[in-house]
């Protein structure tokens, strides 16, 4: 494979970056969408202005830059991101940056993993769905399909744990480790919080195993009925080698861009798994921030999904140029 | 075939919930339908819909009382989290409010605030996703470029952020109307996504191009031949809308922010669920039940208007 031509990737690159600037937009707007600003403005008990004297309220506004125009705040905020500096906490005022950090790895664990679970089990029964169109197999798939996508991450989950964990007693209710968890081995430590996550992580995938296998379903049906594949099967390849060595070749670039798309649900999904499970993640962080009215906990949650989620999206795009010859080209 | 049954599932379904959905104050009521007062027959449960009070002093006896004889916020301290039985078919709550009452007035909320946040997102999806496709050029660029920006960020998030920021005027809305419009304020992406494409499919199809051909205007364009080709996008993208919005709010009212108590929602319900997991398993299930049939009826309609209308889609 040839090294793909600068011109279309730098280009993607390029709107990416245009595509960022405008995260950042969204993210202030919203944030700024009370008139006056979040430390002085009334909201009732929760507000941070309504306990404290005045005095310590405009040093409050001076350290959030509040006491200055709109536009020139995003740009001090701007310049405090590219810093590395999210602010602090109206709520226990340590660094977002901090808080955030503390978090991310349970989050970015219990994503990666229902990722992986996703693709498991999705793209075989895709394939299965693909190669007998019709079969049980097939029509078993897209019924559930239509079923899943009804179904509420947290119904699904509330239901999981009465099944899983109230009748049948085979995994934990909720939380990230038993109670006396520390007192256990290493191994049998990490086994505990592998069971712990076993049902957030089948809570935050069924939706996308379901979209996935459809997708792969539709995909592979067109490259099975491709040229490629026609060609292969006319020189007497075995179904095996035509399902791997061409079809799948050829599906898999598109799948490229659809995994792009499935991060904004996950994420979106982590708020609400990490609710019905207890767990001490982004999503709960996000949740609490918003109940606080912690305004730079929530700016900096949002921007850092937005901007996962686009890079996400960007990396997918570029992948896709490396793998289709058509795309690098054109 | 398979696109017919879609069509007709989720027609009979949402058809089915909209009507339990509408005669709820007369299906689940403490007020009996007939009673006999000092004065013959009377129907105290009509009399309540009117806004009658119901009259204490004269003392009427129940003739024929609703299928589900109890008003959705009528307390029995002496019937918490009773599992379901004859009495209450599924079950009461933690305040021993009847479950079965409180799911179909749910209903009235979920199919209310479904519908006027389907109605905001169309307000602002089809006019962007309209101009975006059909003017195409720069306007299309600018549009697109915003599109991509928020569809990073996942509804819920945005939803979530919205509540947490609302102003004042917005807070001060009744319930319904607050969620609506946060939930329409965050679902019209999808709407405008999907209206481009089909505007710049419509733009580019032959019986445009020979509209255009023969020296149709603009005006003459958009009104004879676009907007009655778009219709049927319209309509599937205002199905997958509702069932969008009413997920929405089930898990905004779930997570506590929604419609707040003591209306029954729901995600409401489903939030107590949550909290009597471990005892009360009826408090989630039907809930739940109820929330995916909504959905699914809307989905399956969605589905079925695109494939009965596009045979090319039907795989």
């Amino acid at each position: 494979m040839s090294v793909p031509s600068l011109g279309r990737p730098a280009r993607r690159v390029g709107t990416g970056l245009l595509t960022l600037l405008l995260v950042t937009w969204v993210v202030f707007l919203l944030c700024h969408l009370v008139p006056g600003d979040a430390v002085s403005v009334d909201l009732g008990e929760e507000s941070i202005g309504h306990r404290l004297p005045p005095e310590r309220v405009a040093e409050l506004r001076a350290l959030y830059h509040l006491d200055q125009p709109v536009v020139r705040q995003y740009g001090m905020w701007l310049r405090d991101i590219a810093r590395g500096d999210l602010g602090r906490s109206f709520h226990d005022g340590r660094p977002v940056s901090e808080k955030l950090g503390a978090r991310l790895g349970l989050t970015v664990t219990l994503n990666a993993l229902s990722l992986a679970l996703m693709i498991v089990l999705a793209v075989p029964l895709g394939a299965a769905a693909a190669l007998k169109p019709g079969s049980r197999a097939d029509r078993w798939t897209g019924a559930a399909t239509y079923a899943l996508y009804a179904v509420p991450v947290f119904w699904a989950g509330l239901l999981l744990q009465i099944l899983f964990s109230v009748r049948l007693e085979w995994l934990p209710l909720f939380g990230l480790e038993s109670p006396d968890a520390r007192a256990l081995g290493v191994l049998p430590r990490i086994a505990d919080r592998g069971a712990h996550l076993v049902l957030p992580v089948l809570c935050l995938s069924y939706g996308g195993i379901a979209y996935l296998s459809r997708f792969v379903r539709a995909n592979l049906t067109e490259s099975l009925h491709g040229d490629a594949v026609r060609a292969a099967r006319a020189r007497g390849l075995s179904p095996g080698r035509l399902l791997f060595g061409h079809a799948f070749r050829q599906a898999s670039v598109p799948m490229l861009t659809l995994a792009g798309f499935l991060l904004p649900g996950l994420v979106g999904g982590s708020v609400i798994v990490e609710t019905v499970f207890a767990l001490p993640g982004l999503g709960r962080m996000f949740v609490d921030a918003v109940f606080q009215r912690d305004v730079p906990v929530i700016m900096g949650l949002t921007l850092l999904s937005g901007t996962a989620t686009l890079i996400g999206i960007v990396a997918a795009d570029l992948l896709y140029a490396v793998f289709d010859p058509r795309v690098r080209r054109g | 075939m398979a696109s017919r049954a879609n069509l007709r599932t989720g027609a009979a379904l949402l058809l089915g919930l909209a009507a339990v959905a509408l005669a709820a104050p007369l299906l689940a009521t403490d007020q009996p339908w007939l009673a006999r007062g000092a004065h013959g027959l009377v129907s105290p449960a009509i009399g309540s819909l009117l806004g009658r009070r119901p009259s204490s002093r004269t003392a009427e006896t129940a003739v024929l009382r609703a299928p589900i004889p109890y008003s959705p916020g009528r307390v029995e301290l002496e019937e918490i989290r009773k599992p379901p039985s004859t009495a209450h078919w599924l079950g009461t709550d933690g305040l021993g409010r009847d479950v079965a009452a409180r799911v179909v007035h749910g209903g009235r909320v979920s199919l209310t605030v479904g519908l006027l946040a389907a109605l905001a997102a169309l307000c602002v999806g089809l006019p962007l996703g309209a101009v975006a496709g059909y003017r195409g050029g720069w306007t299309d660029a600018v549009i697109s470029r915003i599109v991509e920006a928020v569809l990073c960020f996942p509804a819920l998030l945005l939803a979530l952020v919205v509540l947490a920021m609302s102003p004042g005027w917005l807070a001060g809305l009744p319930d319904v109307l607050r969620i609506a419009l946060v939930l329409g304020v965050t679902g019209w992406i999808p709407v405008a996504r999907y209206l481009r494409g089909e505007f710049l499919r419509i733009r580019g199809s032959d019986m445009v191009s020979a509209a255009r051909a023969s020296g149709a205007g603009h005006g003459r364009l958009v009104v004879r031949h676009i907007l009655p080709s778009a219709l049927a996008p319209v309509l599937v993208t205002a199905a997958f809308a509702v069932g969008a919005a009413v997920l929405m709010e089930a898990a905004l009212s779930f997570l506590g922010l929604g419609v707040r108590p003591p209306t029954p929602t729901w995600g409401g319900m489903l939030n107590e669920g949550k909290t009597y997991v471990m005892s009360s398993w009826w408090l989630s299930l039907f809930p739940g039940i109820a929330l995916f049939l909504a959905v699914l009826g809307c989905n399956l309609l969605g589905e079925g208007i695109r494939d009965h209308l596009d045979p090319r889609t039907d795989r």
